[in-house]
């Protein structure tokens, strides 16, 4: 298949499936909580009816920097999309796309001038701080396939077996970094409801519309890279049963659990972190993992 | 047509070419990833700027006075 038709398939289908999974995570949200919901076509109709929404540019934001950085939030992830689905290629990429992520979260709230995306910027750096060491579970991965190339980690796992089984703390430690990017997660505080919509705050209209879309782009490439680098390899439905599950999963916790207090969520992920690090360490340095 | 709405006339055109291109024409592949990675946001984003619902005249000056609204 000609390449550019790859990757706009690819992006296409990141973009339809990850909306309907954030509808979906809504809805099982509000079953959770006895509530009927929004219909789970509803966040993708969100994402398409913000680009004929009324956007105006208010005078306090940096207005280069307001516009730029939506449009490098499309462009990190499309890269991800690449990185991954696309070209299996290295996940040092997709670990570089993640800590873009996080700038583009911190430089999004203090581009509007708004008190609220000013203390969401402050608070990106700290779940930053949090965040990219969770990331770190790839370096387990390497230490046992012995490649970062996400092509001959399915190679390595159709032939060993996936890799959930051989270092599952790592798999926690990636599963923390998926319910944390979740919607409501207990630890997204830089999206705290106190902050109204954090970063996102003063980014309405087909602004908002855009980062819709990259959100369920980027909700797919997560979901993706962890069902491949730790389930094996998997089919079109295997992916598909994959997603449906750990969005059930994400929007259980998220819909019991309460949104911690910043130093509070930074502190239980870098806690859990630790004890996955170590206890994978411990697991292959007393030869558990073959 | 205003200034503006021209660029983003313009923008799209260019992104759509070169998108198109790429289809077409087999081309190597850093060249389609450097279009796929700039293009694809760039045609979203001249799209959304041509698409999107613009204040009254009247209503323009209150719009961006009003700094904290959410949306």
């Amino acid at each position: 298949m000609n390449l550019m038709a790859d990757i706009l398939i690819n992006v296409i289908i990141a973009f339809l499936a990850g909306s309907l999974l954030l509808g979906l995570h809504r809805k099982i949200m509000a079953r959770v909580q006895k509530r009927p919901g929004p219909p789970i076509v509803q966040h993708l109709i969100h994402s398409l009816k913000f680009f004929f929404k009324e956007t105006a540019i208010p005078k306090t934001v940096s207005k280069v920097f307001y516009i730029g950085i939506v449009f490098i939030l499309a462009l990190v992830w499309i890269v991800g999309v690449i990185a991954g689905p696309v070209a299996h290629d290295s996940l040092l990429i997709l670990f570089g796309v993640y800590a873009v992520y996080k700038i583009v979260e911190h430089n999004s709230g203090s581009s509007s001038g708004s008190p609220y995306g000013k203390l969401s910027c402050v608070r990106a750096v700290l779940s930053a701080a949090s965040e990219l060491p969770l990331f770190v579970a790839i370096v387990f991965v390497y230490m046992v396939t012995g490649t970062m190339n996400i092509g001959e980690i399915i190679t390595y796992q159709s032939v060993h077996g996936p890799l959930v089984f051989s270092i599952p703390l790592a798999a926690l430690m990636f599963f923390m970094l998926i319910i944390t990017k979740s919607p409501y997660s207990p630890f997204a505080i830089t999206k705290d409801k106190v902050l109204i919509s954090g970063f996102e705050t003063e980014h309405f209209g087909f602004l908002r519309g855009f980062m819709l879309f990259s959100e369920s782009v980027a909700w797919y490439v997560m979901l993706w890279v962890f069902l491949t680098i730790f389930f094996g390899p998997l089919t079109a439905v295997g992916y598909l049963i994959g997603m449906i599950v750990i969005t059930f999963i994400t929007g259980f916790i998220n819909a019991t659990t309460p949104i911690l207090s910043p130093n509070h969520s930074v502190m239980t992920q870098i806690t859990i972190g630790a004890i996955c690090f170590f206890g994978t360490i411990i697991m292959i340095f007393t030869g558990v993992v073959a | 047509m205003d200034s503006q709405k021209s660029i983003y006339v313009i923008l799209l055109a260019l992104s759509t070419i070169a998108i198109l291109a790429c289809l077409v024409i087999d081309l190597e592949a850093w060249i389609v990833y450097a279009v796929a990675i700039f293009g694809i946001p760039l045609w979203i984003m001249s799209l959304g700027l041509l698409t999107m619902a613009r204040p009254k005249p009247e209503d323009a000056e209150e719009r961006v006075k009003e700094p904290f609204t959410g949306y």
